[in-house]
């Protein structure tokens, strides 16, 4: 019988391979010794981070870094059987979202009380589903050498903006697609009033050459020259000028908003006490103090790290008292999205 | 060969594609060691029939059975059934002794021995000089012999041809046909062969079977559908034939009366009872003479006299309608315009319902 | 049938005594061995059964049932019935018993209900030994002529189609007809469907923008007719002409398939930028002011038919080798001239592969959302619109679920067409005859068309990739072009330590799980994107159509769209595989398979059925001819096949970003982060690094596949892949 052998080993063959999926299938057991940090800032952040937690409580971090909306998206999906125990970074409206949601547990976490008023009254505000951990103010940068070829003056306002000489210079990502974006929507509106502050994003629509997708790409677009004025995060721009690009932060002279960087517990998932001493770490001053080392400025939430020198200097930036629990809610932001979507970005330029 | 040949059997088959019937209700036995041919017009069925044999299209209705096993829920792969086919089907990326050798190798024979038995039946054939050549590497006939013994080195209980002959040139597909009877004759084959050339089905056959739309028409020996054929259908397909309109009008010895034109004749009954008839009538046997013969005789008149070379042929114009007829060549032939009596030879005249 | 019946009933008990049931124990401890995880009688559906879940005891009846003897058509039948009543048992228990009790909010009478997890080696191995049984069953009963190979192929691919595309895909786009609470808001869909950002003409009637689907469809459009067009003059140039360079050119026109995203983007943006290289020239040179028309939809054109058309080479280099020359020849004799013959013959010939890589060129273009992200300026496309939808500052997964409806709705309007257009004509062209023709040259007309067309953009592909490895060595590109090694020096460190050597690069751990991955997955997705192509093919069974359809859902949906609906359906029991490499693998052959199925199914086209049925004739089973008949004939579909589905694996964004883990992060992730941290020597330097990675490993699947040989006179010599040039054999 020809017909039993070629049996057989075809049986073997698709009894050896579902055994060697079932081995590939191996996933990352829960464990008391580990927590899974989803984690919304830059790589080397992450990675320190998780160095540092892991030397000092022996907890080992399985650390996936993803972008804000990507954290927030996967975190939403997987609500039904969290994976994650900290969401780690990102601005402080996309938690505050998820707080709204259920998606975080409450803490307070022991550290409250080391921590800046800005970064507790945003506890609050989540009642105590997030906590922030660093302030980035908004600002805008400018490549001196396309604004030197083009003869162009260098802004110091928000209004310097609406120059026609900026036409096509001014880069601004899509509020609809990007939280920064949104962040300045928020903020143009809580410095002017709504009505003005709507004219005044009309007037500077005259003179954006693209909205584009992310929030970091007008830097990313500074750096190489390819626009004059980005608008974004003064950190991220201070990045690229120590880096070395030909790029000038602006603090502007109206004063500015700022996003509230935040971590966050997240509900159900199987590490949650190893996820609450890594929200006490992620506020603490050793967590806090690894921007320094890689010459990240923005401002920390605990009063306890010492800034260096070369930060932009916060207190002589002009802030609004930016208000997170209005901005920071779904009807407003639905509102106000909707609104710039059918009154701003459609209008011929 | 070690196997005996097995016969084939079909039992109320019937295959159905959606509402298109291609085989409707067939019944027929290939004895062991036959040749029988299956022969219609194309879209009568009889290739759907051979595709049934080997497993390639399942029935939809009635048993198949090869021996006495049935095989009519089997697969190909599980019937002991070879086939060779139209385009030979030689798969283009193995050499000749590859392709030979690929039944017994995918029945799990050593390769040694399956390129033995290949390199048997290769021999055998004549091929044993380009074993190694690609099948593109070949003429055609080379080709078709390669299909043959590839189909031959399993020894089936019973071979399948399909057209075989229809890509090869004229001279080469008598002699071709000749060796696949011989072949058949010396290794005790049943084999089973499809074709639509009536000359070609006549000349190998022990048995033929007339397929049309759908159906079987009649199943007989080479020479009961010449001189026997069944139906009207039959008569036109197998040979020529001459379709004449006649009247039976009466009776005599127990053969029938009837009447041609102005003319009557008397002629076998067969199965013809009174009323219009079909006459039949073979081209040979009609015979022709230059004075009135002392049987009934119709007139007429050489319309066209062809020379062919092994024979004469002659288009023959009489009061019932043109006859085609073959006569031996002979020095005092008959030449266009010459009037003659034309005598049926009775017994190659047939009355058919008409 | 009786033995596959028997062995298949001795998989599942096995399964059901000897392997652990759930992927993790029951009680939660953590797995030790990698061994426990396939043999642990503790943990077995018997040994759980009869400690309290009785529930996992049912699987036994219909393994024990299916033992009842017998040869005849009503044996299988039941044989049949076993299977499908175990299937559903075993399939009903883990939907109705979840992680926290019922999943069924009727059942919630009786209480809370029983907990579980997800499934592991003892589930998938019950389940897969029923579907055997149902096979075993139906092949019995004559299904596909009796053949339980083909039954069994069929079985499998539809249970994994069903259960990895339809059934995630689907959940999903049903949100399109819920609120973000998920209650049932039909009306809900239209106000979104018709929104005027989708369907806006206001580009025709305005100066305004148009709406996402025309300029995605346009866009579409554009780019499968260049990447067809350029894809076929680079086939027809490597087939049959002696162009000079002819192995730089076949080179030139497969090596944007090995680049990760973002990279052909960004090179771009430095050569066409406003500061890039051909900008500054202009200006310096003619005063020509730079702007930024590259950012929009001429720049996204381009990297899109950069990207793209290697996909349609590897179609069309399959179908123009498989066009009989004899047939060309036939032509010659019948007077006609070269490019008549072209016109006439050769053309009409390409037309399955043409409609092919067409369609793949604009499904991809649909699909594609790098190029659109970083080079879309104000033009936007379906994709990104989606990707900001789940993952914006606004989300709204019901708008991302419309939004992939309608993605969805032009790319089953193409794959229509593409059926109209091929029609039921018969494009046989290798047959079981012996072939000796000689393939006759091109008409200069074409020869030199297709010059005209392969040439400069063969130059342009030279262009951008010295622009991408000249940008992985300097320091900043665009400002400082010292010569550095350091962005490979922080990616792919390797220091000698105290135990052996450290790879202490940042871009080694994502590295090593890419590769690692994409080795398992392109094997396993080529196997099933060929299988699928030959049942498609060559085997008639009801819901062909839908089948077929189904085997594009998951290509034609946008990547974002598959990662959320892969998290939602499969981090829940009874499938519970999120952050396990399985989940990538999956979602990796799932999302690319379809290109093994175009390909293979256009080479199929070519290879006349007889060849099979001899193979059945002689004692053959469906797989036997599968292995030595069609395999070695349809070796470009394989090639095709297996080089994209490794490349994808390696170059995929959208889909895995959602389902990287800890464990397994992704190459393309990790460059993703650098893109958005603005370090771009060190993207650029790995994304090279990945080329070079991708092209020898093409190299190694040419060598192991091999050439097809047909034994074409004069088609013989073939360039095949002299050493380092990753071609694929022609």
């Amino acid at each position: 019988m020809r017909l039993f052998p070629d049996l057989a080993i075809r049986t073997l063959c698709a009894v050896a391979s579902t055994a060697l999926l079932s081995a590939i299938l191996a996933g990352p057991a829960a464990a008391q010794g580990q927590v899974t940090v989803y984690c919304s800032i830059l790589e080397e952040q992450c990675r320190e981070g998780s160095a540092l937690f892991e030397k000092a409580t022996g907890i080992k971090v399985l650390m996936v870094r993803k972008s804000t909306g990507e954290t927030y998206a996967t975190i939403k999906a997987e609500s039904a059987n969290p994976k994650g125990d900290v969401w780690w970074g990102g601005p402080g409206e996309a938690h505050l979202q998820a707080a709204e949601e259920g998606l975080t547990e409450e803490y307070k976490s022991p550290m409250l009380p080391q921590l800046y008023d800005w970064a507790v009254r945003h506890a609050e505000v989540s009642r105590f589903r997030t906590t922030g951990i660093y302030l980035g103010a908004l600002g805008f940068g400018i490549n001196t050498e396309v604004l030197k070829a083009r003869n162009i003056p260098e802004p110091k306002c928000w209004a310097d903006l609406l120059d026609p000489k900026f036409k096509d210079e001014v880069q601004l990502a899509d509020p609809n697609s990007s939280g920064t974006a949104y962040t300045l929507l928020a903020t143009i509106v809580q410095l002017f009033g709504e009505d003005k502050g709507f004219d005044y994003l009309k007037g500077l629509h005259k003179n954006i050459s693209q909205y584009t997708k992310s929030g970091i790409a007008p830097i990313n677009a500074l750096k190489l020259g390819e626009t004059g004025v980005g608008i974004g995060f003064i950190h991220d721009i201070m990045t690229q000028k120590l880096a070395g690009a030909p790029v000038k932060a602006i603090a502007p002279c109206e004063g500015t908003g700022y996003e509230t960087g935040s971590v966050s517990l997240i509900k159900g998932g199987k590490g949650t006490d190893a996820g609450r001493k890594f929200v006490d770490f992620a506020l603490g001053v050793e967590a806090q103090s690894i921007n320094n080392r890689l010459k990240i400025y923005s401002m920390p939430s605990n009063r306890e790290v010492v800034i260096p020198p070369e930060a932009p200097d916060f207190k002589s930036m002009k802030f609004i008292a930016y208000d997170t629990a209005k901005y920071g809610a779904a009807e407003t932001r639905t509102r106000l999205l909707k609104k710039w979507g059918d009154e701003v970005k459609s209008l011929p330029r | 060969m070690t196997k005996a040949p097995a016969s084939v059997e079909f039992r109320n088959v019937t295959k159905a594609y959606g509402a298109v019937v291609a085989v409707d209700d067939v019944s027929f036995v290939i004895p062991p060691a036959n040749l029988v041919t299956l022969l219609g017009p194309s879209g009568c069925g009889k290739t759907t029939s051979l595709r049934m044999i080997a497993g390639l299209e399942m029935s939809t209705k009635g048993q198949i059975f090869i021996g006495d096993k049935d095989v009519t829920h089997l697969s190909a792969a599980d019937r002991d059934v070879s086939m060779v086919f139209q385009s030979y089907a030689l798969f283009p990326h193995m050499s000749v002794l590859d392709n030979a050798a690929y039944g017994p190798s995918v029945q799990g024979k050593p390769k040694e021995q399956a390129r033995e038995m290949a390199m048997d039946k290769l021999k055998m054939l004549g091929l044993d000089g380009m074993v190694n050549r690609l099948p593109s590497e070949l003429s055609g006939g080379q080709q078709q012999r390669v299909a043959i013994a590839r189909a031959l080195v399993l020894e089936p209980q019973v071979l399948l041809f399909d057209e075989p002959l229809s890509n090869l040139d004229a001279k080469l597909r008598r002699r071709v046909r000749e060796e696949i009877r011989e072949l058949q004759l010396r290794l005790n084959l049943t084999v089973a062969y499809v074709t639509h050339d009536q000359e070609e089905a006549l000349a190998v056959s022990d048995k033929v079977i007339v397929m049309s739309n759908s159906r079987i028409a009649q199943v007989g020996s080479p020479r009961e559908l010449y001189e026997e054929p069944a139906s009207l259908f039959v008569a036109d397909f197998v040979g020529d034939s001459n379709l004449l309109d006649g009247e039976i009008v009466g009776e005599i010895n127990g053969n029938a009366r009837v009447r041609m034109g102005t003319s009557e004749v008397e002629l076998p009954k067969g199965n013809a009872k009174s009323g219009p008839v079909k006459v039949m009538v073979r081209p040979n046997a009609v015979k022709l003479h230059r004075t009135q013969p002392a049987e009934a005789a119709l007139k007429a008149r050489v319309g066209k006299a062809s020379y062919i070379g092994k024979h004469m042929e002659y288009t023959i114009e009489t009061a019932v309608g043109e006859l085609f007829v073959v006569d031996a060549v002979r020095p005092d032939a008959w030449k266009t315009g010459d009037d003659v009596f034309v005598v049926f030879d009775r017994s190659m005249v047939k009355l058919l319902l008409a | 049938m009786r033995k596959r019946a028997l062995l298949w009933v001795a998989v599942a008990l096995a399964a059901l005594v000897l392997a652990p049931w759930y992927m993790e124990p029951a009680d939660g401890s953590v797995p030790g061995f990698w061994l426990t995880r396939v043999i642990n009688p503790l943990e077995s559906a018997l040994a759980l059964g009869f400690g309290g879940r009785l529930w996992l005891l049912l699987a036994l009846v219909p393994a024990l049932a299916a033992l009842k003897p017998g040869e005849d058509v009503a044996a299988a039948r039941w044989l049949t019935a076993c299977g499908l009543i175990g299937l559903a048992l075993v399939l009903a228990q883990g939907f109705l018993i979840g992680l926290k009790g019922w999943n069924l909010d009727m059942l919630s009478a009786f209480g809370s209900g029983p907990t579980q997890g997800g499934m592991g080696t003892g589930g998938f191995l019950v389940l897969a030994a029923f579907l055997m049984l149902t096979c075993a069953g139906l092949a019995g009963q004559g299904w596909c002529r009796g053949d339980f190979f083909v039954v069994s192929a069929i079985g499998w691919v539809i249970g994994l189609i069903v259960l990895f595309v339809f059934m995630p895909v689907l959940n999903i786009l049903a949100s399109a007809f819920q609120d973000n609470a998920g209650h049932l808001m039909p009306a809900l869909f239209w106000q979104k469907f018709s929104d005027a950002s989708i369907w806006g003409l206001g580009c025709v009637t305005s100066g305004t923008a148009c709406g996402v689907a025309w300029n995605t469809v346009f866009l579409g459009i554009l780019v499968g007719l260049s990447s067809t067009i350029l894809g076929t003059a680079f086939a027809l140039i490597a087939l049959r002409t002696s162009f000079p360079a002819k192995g730089a050119l076949k080179l030139l026109a497969i090596l944007p398939i090995i680049t990760p995203p973002f990279v052909i983007g960004l090179a771009l943006i430095l050569i066409f930028g406003r500061s890039g290289a051909v900008s500054t020239f202009l200006f310096q040179w003619f005063g020509i002011p730079p702007s930024r028309w590259i950012y929009g939809l001429p720049g996204v054109f381009i990297a899109q038919t950069l990207a793209f058309t290697p996909a349609a080479y590897l179609v069309m280099l399959g179908v123009v080798q498989g066009i009989s020359p004899t047939l060309e020849e036939a032509a010659q004799t019948l007077r006609a001239k070269p490019f008549t013959i072209f016109a006439t013959l050769t053309w009409p010939l390409m037309r399955p592969g043409l409609a092919n890589s067409f369609l793949l060129g604009f499904v991809e273009s649909l699909a594609d959302f790098g190029n659109p992200l970083v080079l879309g300026g104000n033009f936007e496309v379906l994709s990104t619109k989606i990707f900001f939808a789940v993952v914006g500052a606004a989300t709204d997964q019901g708008r991302a679920a419309v939004l992939s409806i309608v993605l969805l709705s032009f790319t089953m309007m193409a794959f229509a067409a593409q059926q109209l257009w091929v029609g039921r004509k018969v494009y046989t062209t290798i047959s079981g005859k012996g072939d000796a023709g000689l393939q006759i040259p091109l008409s200069r007309r074409v020869e030199w068309g297709a010059y005209f067309l392969a040439v400069p953009w063969g130059l342009f592909t030279i262009a951008v990739y010295l622009l991408i490895f000249y940008a992985s060595a300097v320091k900043t590109i665009g400002r400082d072009y010292t010569f550095t090694l350091q962005h490979y020096v922080t990616a792919f460190n390797i220091e000698s330590g105290a135990n052996g050597l450290l790879f202490s690069g940042s871009a080694w751990p994502s590295f090593f799980a890419t590769v690692k991955i994409a080795a398992i997955a392109a094997p396993l997705t080529a196997a099933i994107g060929l299988l699928t192509a030959y049942l498609l093919a060559r085997q008639s069974f009801a819901g062909k159509r839908a089948f077929e359809f189904g085997t594009l859902l998951s290509f034609a949906i946008p990547g974002t769209v598959v990662g959320v609906s892969y998290i939602l359906a499969f981090n829940v029991p009874p499938i519970e595989i999120t952050g396990t490499m399985l989940i990538l693998v999956i979602c990796f052959i799932f999302r690319n398979m379809p290109v093994g199925v175009r390909a293979g199914i256009a080479s199929l086209s070519q290879i006349d059925k007889s060849l099979d049925e001899a193979s059945f004739t002689l004692g053959a089973s469906a797989l036997t001819t599968v292995r030595r008949v069609i395999l070695p004939l349809i070796k470009p579909a394989i090639l095709a096949s297996l080089v994209y589905a490794f490349v994808r694996a390696m170059t995929a964004v959208s889909a895995v970003i959602f389902l990287v883990s800890a464990e397994y992060n992704l190459a393309t992730i990790y460059i993703v982060g650098r893109v958005e941290a603005g370090e771009h020597g060190l993207a650029i330097a790995y994304s090279a690094t990945l080329i070079v990675v991708m092209a020898l490993a093409i190299y190694l699947i040419n060598l192991l596949i091999g050439e097809r040989k047909i034994g074409r006179r004069g088609a013989a010599p073939a360039p095949s892949a002299p050493t380092a040039t990753p071609v694929p054999a022609a």
